[in-house]
């Protein structure tokens, strides 16, 4: 529900009407038509270029986001958003750490590369670019229901995404309560450097790619309905429930997962011929339910704002995760303001995460070590600084993320005790946001 | 079926919470003032909210819950 301004001149305006008409009638005069007074804003944009960062050489992201916004008439607005990712650095490919030099054939199948006795194992030729766009349009059915109706589009080097979603929000009780309901379809593309590989099949030497096949898809289903409701004048809360059904292809076709002696903890050999040791890529169901309960508390403090929000997420591949986002918008002089931000996100482990697989014991039927599927906390902290310009707001705040992970303890075994099985990630975020165009 | 249940549960708790929340109402068109400022919007910043999304999205287990989580991205 987007509360306007605007609301309570509409009474006046239809005051307005027949109030000339009886007035034109004592004078004798033909009423004149009726004329809209409201004039429809102009186009506005929100501009933004982001910079994440990660430490120890991993994952950079360079980020142009745009979003322009028409109204059409009166509650009917055209969204259009853009977005430009441009990717590089190494991304951590799943398998072990060692006391011994490995090497990997990269998923082109073309090249190697290795990773140092003892380091964290990271997949140096990662890099892409994503050009994302979409385009929405709301406009209302009746007096007091929205309808929002979108479609997105996305690339990647090695994976597409279409998208459509359609939305409901109908309000009751004077306008303080807002019911909702979204159903939103994805239908992803994804084409792997070297071919999508065959769940827990193992990595092969150069030029060899009985391992891979070609592309294959995921559908993504989602459903949301919600509530908003207003409590009093400075205070709005919202609680939502969605359900998200994704079948197809789920793995991440370049995570791999090492193959140790049960005792020792080094690696086994590979493929005869191969030089490599033994590693096979991840394999996760081809099916996954997410259910999520998200609540936020949004209030004014005399110009000053809290935001506060829960989300607690289930899914049938065995992940809990909670997270608690605070914002406090702290207003200063002529419209500038502060705004600290503190995020705390937790999640349990899939129940098919492993940070390593055993030789000799029968391979489970999915198995994945990517860590983002492990048991990890997170924190960020943050902050902003906005300030308004004629037409808009120049802003730009400044973050840091940090990931701290439990490594599945059976994997404590021999070499691997005293090895860092599951680095920190650290990271930094960076935006510079432009709004402008706005009356 | 104990999936199905859980869902049919939390829609009640849903319809329950609007219903009870419907009770605290009160504010009047003139007096959406303070709610109708760009700051106390639900999306306040959009590209913020965006960017936050598109960032844990590729980097944990758990997207949406305000919004749709479906992602459209091969990042995770």
């Amino acid at each position: 529900m987007q509360l306007k301004k605007r609301k309570p001149m509409r009474k006046l305006r239809n005051v307005g009407t027949p109030l000339a008409a009886a007035t034109c009638a004592l004078l004798g005069q033909a009423a004149p038509r009726t004329v809209d007074a409201q004039e429809l804003a102009p186009w506005d944009f929100d501009t933004s270029f982001l910079i994440y960062s990660e430490a120890d050489g991993r994952v950079q992201d360079l980020s142009l986001n745009g979003i322009a916004r028409k109204e059409l008439r009166e509650d009917s607005f055209l969204n259009l958003t853009f977005a430009l990712d441009s990717l590089t650095g190494a991304s951590p490919s799943g398998a072990a750490p060692s006391n011994v030099v490995q090497t990997f054939t990269s998923p082109s199948g073309n090249a190697s590369y290795t990773a140092g006795a003892v380091n964290p194992v990271l997949d140096s030729t990662f890099h892409d670019q994503r050009i994302a766009a979409s385009g929405s349009w709301q406009w209302p059915v009746t007096r007091l229901t929205l309808m929002d109706v979108g479609a997105s589009i996305s690339n990647e080097y090695d994976y597409t995404h279409l998208g459509v979603d359609a939305k409901v929000a109908r309000d009751f009780n004077n306008r303080n309560t807002t019911l909702s309901f979204g159903v939103a379809l994805a239908s992803d593309t994804v084409d792997p450097v070297g071919g999508a590989p065959v769940p827990l099949a193992p990595m092969l030497g150069l030029g060899n790619m009985a391992s891979k096949r070609g592309d294959d898809s995921k559908d993504v289903t989602d459903f949301l309905i919600g509530v908003t409701q207003v409590v009093n004048r400075k205070t709005i809360v919202q609680l939502n429930y969605s359900l998200s059904n994704s079948d197809g292809y789920l793995n991440d076709p370049y995570k791999i997962l090492s193959v140790v002696d049960a005792v020792t903890g080094s690696p086994v050999p590979g493929p005869a011929g191969s030089g490599l040791y033994r590693y096979l890529y991840e394999g996760r169901p081809d099916s996954r339910e997410k259910q999520s309960l998200f609540g936020l508390v949004k209030h004014d403090f005399d110009g000053n704002v809290l935001e506060a929000s829960l989300r607690y997420m289930t899914d049938d591949w065995g992940v809990d995760s909670q997270t608690l986002d605070v914002h406090y918008r702290w207003g200063l002089k002529d419209g500038r303001y502060l705004q600290p931000h503190v995020r705390y996100y937790s999640q349990t482990a899939a129940d098919f995460y492993h940070t390593v697989l055993f030789d000799g014991r029968p391979v489970p039927q999915f198995a994945s070590a990517d860590y983002r599927l492990g048991e990890f906390d997170a924190i960020t902290l943050g902050l902003k600084y906005g300030m308004p310009t004629k037409k808009g707001e120049w802003s730009a705040r400044l973050e840091w993320y940090q990931q701290t992970g439990n490594a599945d303890p059976a994997a404590r075994v021999g070499v691997l005790t005293n090895l860092d099985l599951y680095p920190d990630l650290n990271a930094l975020i960076a935006q510079v946001s432009y709004k402008f165009g706005r009356r | 079926m104990t999936g199905i249940r859980r869902r049919l549960a939390v829609c009640a708790a849903l319809a329950a919470a609007g219903a009870a929340l419907g009770g605290c109402a009160g504010v009047e068109p003139w007096q959406r003032d303070v709610l109708a400022r760009p700051d106390m919007q639900l999306v306040a910043d959009p590209l913020e909210a965006a960017a936050d999304e598109h960032i844990y999205f590729s980097k944990e287990a758990s997207s949406g819950g305000q919004g749709f989580g479906g992602g459209g991205c091969g990042c995770n």
